[in-house]
This record gives C-alpha cells, sequence and structure tokens, in this order.
C-alpha cells in the first residue's frame, strides 16, 4: 500500500506562506502567553492536590458547598469522566490532616455515597521552584546538546535551522496550553513535569523528522551548484515526504491511544506530545530544511557537509 | 557468512536472555492466579505454605510496579540546616538570631543552599562567621568548609535513621536516597496508614530530662509576665495573634476548683491578659485550655517575654493534654532548665507496654554505663523534685524523684496510645535525628486508583501495539511482519531490562513504552522506504535490501541519537516520574536501533536465502 505516490509539491516556492502561517501561530501563542499565562499544575506551582471518587455520581456544587462548610479553602473540578473530583489548595505540610478534614466533612455530610480518597500529592514552594529550575536547564541543555550533534553531523546552518524548528515547534504547543488550559474539564492541560517530558520528548522528535529530510538533502547536494539548490531541496523534500509522514503516523497512532485510554493522568502529556508531534512534522519540512535553504540563498554560499556517505 | 552467524547468535541470546530476566515475572504473576482461584482461604494458604520458596523468589525478582501502580507514598523531606548551624554556634545573641531569622526567610524561599545564604548573611552584616562559629582564629572559608562537612554528615546521619525508623515500623522494599546537600527522598509501597507513617517520619526523636524549677519561680515568673503585658497594653490595643475569639472561649470554660478564678473578658484591655488564657493550681502548676494552647504558644516564644524568664529556663507545654473535670482539655506548662541534665542518646533499649495498672501505656527505657551512672548520681541529688521528660520539646510526664534510681531504667508516660507507644519505642530506638526534617514534597496514591492506573496503562499498551502493528502489515505486508517481530522482541527488551535491572515500572513508564512502540518502527519505515525507491530504480530484491538498509542507517543513527540524548537530559534532570518515563524511552530506543537493523535484516536474510522474497514483498 502507498499513500503518496510520486509527489511533486514545490514546497519551496510556498515557503513564504509556510513563514507566515508560522508566525501567527507564534505570535498568536506569545499573546495568549502574555494576556492569559500558563495554568501552572502542583509541580511548579505548588500546593496540596487530593483525588476524592464517589461511589455514585456527585454534584460538584454540592461537594464544594460541603468542603466550603468544613472550612476547606480550596478549588474543587471535576477529574477526568468518572466520578472524581480533584481539590486543589495551597501547600499543606500536614497532609493527614486536611485529608481528615475533608473526608469527614464528606462522611457526615453526604450520606449514602461512599468516597474514597485515591491520591494526595503536595509540594512544597521550595521544590517546586527546583523543579521549575531542573526543568528550564533540561530543556536548555537538550536543545545545545541538539545543536552540537547535528552541528557536528552537517553543518552549522542545518543545525540552527533545525534547532529554530524545534523552538517553533515547542513554543507553538507552549500557546495552545495558554490558549487552550482550563478550557476543557476531560483535560485541563497544566504545566507540570510531565509536560517537560513532553517537550523533551518533542524536541527529541521534531529533530528526528528533520534529519531525514536534511540527509537526503546532503545525499543530493554534494557537488551541485547553488542555482541548482532549489530543485535539489524540493526533490528531496518529495522524496522523503512519506516516509516523514509515515514515521510521524505511528507514533502520533500510539500518542492517541495513550490519549484516549491512559486515563487524565497522562492526558496533558498525551496531548502535549500529539500536537507537539503533529507541528514538528509540518516544521521539518516547511521551517526547517527552507531556512536552511533561505540562509544559503542569502550568504550565497555552497554547502561543506560532513559524513555525507555516497557508496 | 561469518559476521551473519554472528548475528543470529547474537539475536538468540538476546531473546533469551530477556525471557530469562522476565520468567520470574511470569511465574509472580501465575502463582497470584493461582491463590486466588482457590475456593477457601484454607486452601490458598496450604498452598502458598507449600509453595513458599518458589513464590518469594519469583516475587523478588519480577519486574517491580512503581508507587503509582502499586499504591503507597512518596516523600520528599528536607533536613533543616538552619536549625542544624544554629545548634553548631556559640555565644548566640539578638543578632545572630536576626542574621539567623533573614536566612530562614530566604531559604523558604529559594533553593540555594543554606550555607550560602549565611555566609552571604553575615558578610552583608560585615561580620566574621568566627564570632559564632569554632574558633576565633578561623577564617571564614574554614568556617564555611567545616559547617559544609555538618551539614553533609547530618544529611546522612538523618537518612540512616530515618531508614532504622522505617525498618523497625516495617515496609517492604523503602527506598531511601538523599539528593542535594538537604533532601531525602523516600519511597514506601504499599503504606495504608499515611499518617501514622508521616508521625513517624517527622519527630526528631530528641529526648531530654530536665529539671524543673521551683513552684514559687513558676508562680513569680507568671506574675512578672503578666504585670509586663498589663503594661504594653497601654500602648497596644491588642497583642499580635491574638483574635479575641481565643480568650473567650477560655473565659467561658469552666475553671477546675483550686485555680483562681480568671477575670471575665471585658471589652477594654484586661487587668490580667495571661491569667485570662492560663490557669494556676495552688500548688504552683500552671495550665492552658486547647482553645487558647497556640496563642499560648507563640505568647511564649516572643522574645520580649522570654527575656523575663529566670536564667537559663524555658518554659514548655505538656504533650498531651490532662481532661478536666468537666471534660476540657488542659495542657500543663513547665518551666524547665534549658540545658538538659541527660539526653536520649544514652538510650539502648525502648519497650512500649501497658503500665503498672494496665491501662496507661508507657515506654520503658534503659541507659547504657555511662547513662546510668549520670542517672544515678541525678536522681540522687535532686530526690523530691520534679524531673521532666521531654520528648522534641514537648514534656510528656514531669515526675517526682522519689529515691535515687541506680539501674539506669526510665519510663515515659502520658501516652494517647499503645500505638503511640509503638512509635515512640521506634523512634527512640533509631535514635535523634541531627536537625528537624520537614515533609516538603508528598505524593500519595491509593491502591485502588494504583489498579485502575494498570488497567489503563495495559489498554494503551495493547492498544497502541495492535494499531501499529496492523499498520505495518497492511502497509508494508511481508515486510511488516519483521517489523512487527522487531516490535515484539522490542517491548520484551525493556520489560526484561527494567526487570533485569531491579527498576520498577511506573505509569509514566508505559506512556514511554507506548511511545517507544510509535517510535520503534520508525528505523523499519526508513529502511522499507528506501528498499522501495531502490526497487522502483530497477534494483534486484537483494541489492535494493543491502542498499536500503546502508543507506537509512545514517538517518536512523541521527534520530536515535537526538532522542537518546532528549531522554537522557530528562532523566538527569527529571525528578520521581519522569524519571520513569526517561528510563524507558532510552531502553525502548537502544532496543529498536538493535530490533530494527539487526533483527529484522536477519529475517530478510533468512527469507531472501529460501526465496521468498520478491519485489512485492515490500507493499
Amino acid at each position: 500500500m502507498r499513500i503518496f505516490q510520486k509527489t511533486n509539491f514545490n514546497f519551496i516556492r510556498y515557503r513564504k506562506i509556510a513563514y507566515g502561517f508560522s508566525i501567527i501561530l507564534l505570535v498568536t501563542g506569545m499573546v495568549s502567553l502574555v494576556v492569559k499565562g500558563l495554568n501552572y499544575g502542583i509541580d511548579f506551582r505548588g500546593g496540596s492536590e487530593v483525588v476524592i471518587r464517589f461511589e455514585k455520581n456527585a454534584d460538584v456544587s454540592q461537594i464544594r458547598s460541603v468542603l466550603d462548610a468544613a472550612g476547606v479553602s480550596g478549588t474543587l473540578k471535576q477529574y477526568g469522566m468518572d466520578r472524581s473530583f480533584l481539590l486543589s489548595t495551597v501547600f499543606q505540610g500536614d497532609t493527614g490532616q486536611l485529608k481528615s478534614l475533608v473526608s469527614n466533612a464528606l462522611n457526615d455530610r453526604i450520606k449514602g455515597n461512599h468516597h474514597e480518597i485515591v491520591r494526595i500529592d503536595a509540594v512544597g514552594p521550595s521544590i517546586a521552584s527546583d523543579l521549575k529550575w531542573s526543568a528550564v536547564k533540561a530543556l536548555l541543555a537538550s536543545l545545545f546538546a541538539i545543536l552540537l550533534y547535528v552541528g557536528f553531523r552537517f553543518e552549522i546552518k542545518f543545525a540552527t535551522a533545525g534547532v529554530i524548528a524545534i523552538f517553533h515547534d515547542i513554543l507553538t504547543v507552549l500557546g495552545l496550553f495558554s490558549l487552550l488550559g482550563g478550557l476543557f474539564t476531560f483535560m485541563p492541560l497544566e504545566m507540570d513535569q510531565s509536560i517537560i517530558a513532553a517537550f523533551l520528548t518533542i524536541a527529541g522528535y521534531s529533530i528526528t523528522d528533520t534529519v531525514v529530510v536534511y540527509d537526503r538533502i546532503r545525499e543530493r547536494i554534494r557537488g551541485q551548484k547553488p542555482s541548482e539548490y532549489e530543485r535539489i531541496f524540493n526533490e528531496s523534500m518529495n522524496q522523503t515526504l512519506s516516509r516523514t509522514i509515515i514515521t510521524s503516523g505511528t507514533v502520533l497512532l500510539s500518542v492517541f491511544v495513550l490519549f484516549i485510554f491512559a486515563g487524565p493522568a497522562i492526558r496533558g502529556f498525551a496531548f502535549a506530545v500529539f500536537t507537539g508531534i503533529l507541528i514538528g512534522t509540518y516544521s521539518s519540512i516547511f521551517v526547517a530544511a527552507p531556512l536552511v535553504y533561505d540562509w544559503l540563498r542569502l550568504t550565497n554560499s555552497s554547502v561543506r557537509l560532513r559524513g555525507s556517505k555516497v557508496s | 557468512m561469518k559476521n551473519k552467524r554472528f548475528n543470529l547468535f547474537l539475536i538468540a541470546i538476546v531473546t533469551l536472555v530477556a525471557c530469562w530476566s522476565l520468567w520470574p515475572t511470569w511465574r509472580d504473576y501465575s502463582l497470584s492466579k493461582q491463590l486466588d482461584s482457590f475456593a477457601s482461604p484454607q486452601d490458598s494458604l496450604k498452598y502458598a505454605l507449600t509453595h513458599r520458596e518458589e513464590i518469594e523468589n519469583a516475587r523478588k525478582k519480577s519486574l517491580k510496579l512503581g508507587l503509582d501502580l502499586k499504591g503507597g507514598m512518596h516523600l520528599v523531606m528536607e533536613v533543616d540546616q538552619v536549625d542544624l548551624f544554629e545548634q553548631k554556634a556559640w555565644n548566640k545573641d539578638g543578632k545572630f538570631a536576626a542574621i539567623l531569622q533573614n536566612v530562614r526567610a530566604k531559604a523558604a524561599q529559594s533553593d540555594a543552599r543554606v550555607i550560602d545564604l549565611l555566609s552571604a548573611e553575615f558578610r552583608s552584616e560585615n561580620i566574621p562567621l568566627s564570632r559564632y562559629f569554632y574558633d576565633i582564629r578561623n577564617s571564614n572559608q574554614e568556617i564555611v568548609t567545616k559547617l559544609e562537612k555538618e551539614s553533609e554528615e547530618a544529611l546522612i546521619r538523618a537518612k540512616e535513621i530515618i531508614r532504622n525508623r522505617i525498618d523497625q515500623y516495617g515496609v517492604a522494599e523503602p527506598v531511601i536516597t538523599t539528593q542535594g546537600s538537604r533532601k531525602i527522598i523516600i519511597e514506601l509501597p504499599g503504606v495504608s496508614d499515611e499518617n501514622r507513617v508521616r508521625n513517624l517520619l517527622k519527630g526528631t526523636a530528641k529526648l531530654e530530662f530536665r529539671l524543673l524549677r521551683e513552684p514559687e519561680e513558676m508562680v513569680r515568673t507568671l506574675d512578672r509576665i503578666n504585670s509586663y503585658l498589663v503594661q504594653n497594653n497601654q500602648n497596644r490595643v491588642a497583642v499580635q495573634g491574638s483574635p479575641v475569639a481565643d480568650t473567650s472561649a477560655v473565659a467561658k470554660a469552666p475553671l477546675p476548683p483550686g485555680a483562681k478564678p480568671a477575670e471575665p473578658v471585658t471589652m477594654q484591655p484586661s487587668a490580667k491578659p495571661l491569667y485570662d488564657v492560663i490557669g494556676v493550681f495552688q500548688n504552683g502548676t500552671a495550665y492552658t485550655a486547647e482553645a487558647s494552647k497556640d496563642y499560648v504558644v507563640t505568647l511564649l516564644h516572643r522574645s520580649d517575654i522570654e527575656a523575663l524568664l529566670p536564667q537559663d529556663s524555658e518554659l514548655l507545654l505538656a504533650a498531651k493534654p490532662d481532661v478536666g473535670k468537666n471534660g476540657e482539655k488542659l495542657y500543663s506548662i513547665y518551666l524547665v532548665r534549658k540545658a538538659p541534665e541527660l539526653t536520649g542518646g544514652v538510650i539502648t533499649e525502648a519497650k512500649a507496654t501497658f503500665g503498672s495498672q494496665g491501662v496507661q501505656p508507657e515506654v520503658l527505657m534503659s541507659m547504657n554505663s555511662e547513662g546510668t551512672s549520670k542517672w544515678a548520681r541525678i536522681t540522687g541529688a535532686n530526690i523530691g523534685k520534679r524531673i521532666a521528660i521531654v520528648l522534641d520539646g514537648a514534656v510528656y510526664s514531669a515526675p517526682v524523684v522519689q529515691s535515687k534510681i541506680p539501674s539506669g531504667s526510665s519510663v515515659i508516660n502520658g501516652i494517647g496510645s499503645l500505638e503511640e507507644a509503638k512509635d515512640l519505642e521506634i523512634v527512640l530506638k533509631a535514635g535523634a535525628l541531627p536537625a528537624p526534617v520537614r515533609i516538603i514534597e508528598e505524593r500519595t496514591v491509593g491502591p485502588s486508583l494504583g489498579a485502575d492506573y494498570i488497567r489503563a496503562g495495559m489498554l494503551s499498551l495493547s492498544w497502541s501495539f495492535c494499531a501499529v502493528s496492523v499498520f505495518m502489515l497492511v502497509y508494508y505486508k511481508k515486510a511488516g511482519i519483521a517489523a512487527d517481530i522487531a516490535l515484539v522482541l522490542n517491548i520484551l527488551i525493556v520489560l526484561s531490562v527494567l526487570a533485569g535491572f531491579n527498576a520498577s515500572l511506573s505509569l509514566p513508564g508505559i506512556a514511554g513504552i507506548v511511545l517507544t512502540i510509535g517510535m520503534a518502527v520508525d528505523a523499519n519505515v526508513l529502511i522499507y522506504e528506501r528498499i522501495r525507491e531502490e526497487l522502483a530504480e530497477g534494483k534486484s530484491v537483494i541489492t535494493a535490501v543491502t542498499q536500503g538498509y546502508d543507506r537509512a542507517f545514517s538517518s536512523i543513527l541521527d534520530s536515535h541519537v537526538t532522542t537518546l540524548s532528549a531522554a537522557f537530559l530528562l532523566y538527569t534532570y527529571g525528578i520521581g516520574p519522569i524519571q520513569g518515563f526517561a528510563v524507558t524511552l532510552m531502553i525502548g530506543t537502544s532496543a529498536s536501533l538493535f530490533t530494527a537493523i539487526v533483527v529484522t535484516r536477519e529475517i530478510f536474510h533468512l527469507l531472501l536465502t529460501k526465496n521468498l522474497m520478491s519485489d512485492k514483498s515490500f507493499g
């Protein structure tokens, strides 16, 4: 079976449209980040979270009023799709106290609907800032490592364009998180450690797709005149289009399964990876390679590539 | 040809090792299935007893489930280094207290090292560290190094003591590690009574025997504080942190007989502000009601109040309330000497029992020889006086010394329940922590949610495997079979490496495997697409396969290296659950390099030599 027979898209010619699209995506995201900000999870915000599950269906507002009456301050939301609720409060050093307070209030006031506290998380403010810093460090370090590796395997122009594409992907997802954060009860889209894991996965994967395209360009560009570059870039991208789509497709398939089945704890992560890979696939074709092309064209230089193997 | 045989050999070895490593997991699973299948508990017990060794072996070597899947507690505790440094300092004065106050505030906000904050604070005040620490001749740098060493040792000691406590309490397979300069990470799978564990862990267990001041001294001190408060009240309308509700609650509570009657609360500043919240018996013992306890504690710890106490003295509250005549809870207040006569370091053995009347739980302690002789001397010299038994700053009891105790035995009573007495026994045996510890992160997952997570994880695993493998079959036909075999082997390798290295599988770990399923076939996709291209150019199947593998290799290597490095950094900087994800992703990516390149190639080689491949085989 084949999805793409022989394609002949002129990617380079329409690259300006793609640039425009990307800029709109990024700017929208940035505006939302500035105006609306991000929804931080307790990993980065610090605080306590209690997940309460009821035996039968329960009404959010009823539980909320019961907890209010008991003096539990905090917000209560539906958690996932089953009869579970998430209570988040400021950081409580003694979670035992919080648990018994919640438990007693619910036992007293909501009769005939047994509840169970299935999860308690408490993150102190100092550790929250710790987690935030190590997340930023991990992201920067991985981008730098990728820059080094691709720079070593190809050339600095290719590497830089690849890293720009990664930035593009991660910032777009970040913008989406800000834009859609808190809109859906089944996925709150909070920034937490798992989203940082998602970003690193996106970074690693975005460059995978980009490298496939680069690899083909490298194979074909050797010894060619700069005037031929446009044709070579286009042909290379068309030749690798099918594998770019299919490799991304298999990953998207499994991430989609994760999104559907793995439950609310993983949903935000799955959403981030899914959109990230989608954007990453787009950017490897429409951002990374065209950027290299423009760079080569503007500096009027020819490519000196390392490591290309011709057999 | 020799090379090929080596590859086949390698594949066989890897498969065998993977199966061998996963065998106990399978046995464990089928054995527990078997145990569940018995009709009566007697039968299953009998079976368990006869197969005990096998069951235990399988369990020990099987794939461990993470805290989130099994249910349990993940705790991060922080050693209070500010307190530790305070202990190390000498000739402390108001200035020192102010500096430490600043350091404490800053340390709570940032994750910078406390020692750096401390030395920065001293530098900005232009005071050499040697004024308070170690020897006056030491340079700042020397003192910082010494304090650093102290805090390192304190962290290790705290970890050991916490391990002791947990071991004594009895948790299966606890994991206790240190992180950075002041954190201890504790993982306790399958803990059911979180509250008890929390209490067990957070107490410093600093046991002290302290002499009580004379009752007259106590009465005089309280009077002094009272008149000071009266004076101050002229200036201040309300004492800070004293809600009106507090005092009124006490005023309403009927006082026990023999106590000085408390003044009714009036709206204007009270004439006896202290006695509104504290009652005094005629024999000179003071107490406060439960409602005003917090207020009294903050009041008594104010530095201006502490200055009114007699030299080298301290006011402490009882750990447990006495029940008054009308059922109200009253906490006794004790005026004790600051310097302990004896500390918990001499305790060698502790045992929780019931007291002589058989209802009150208590903890019996015995001391080492040094402690015994000291204890004999102390008790001998203070017959008729009271000695308070203080644990973590709270007085458990303050018995009157009846006679000299030569045996080195002592007893803590005034304990609420036997369970609590048992916990005391544990912490006393394990020894005191070098500095207080605080819980700064806690994640608890109940077993029912863990079961849900397992179900969700298994569903995702099987569905993504089905989806991806069916896609490969449909898209690449016969070549898809090879990719699917490689995929199965890949998952097998990931699980077996986890089991073999005693790592545990968590929900993020499962997510990592699911993601690996999607990524592992990528290498095959790259190769197959290349082979299709070669075939389209009219090459023979054998040449196309060989060249496809050779030419796709560079892309595959690049993409795997980048994914691996991202996963590796995630593992390095990530904490807890994220590391589980990073580990499975790393193993999965490395494994796919092997399965996609070596295994599938070997399968094609086999098929090609048997003439089972044609140019149609790649879809």
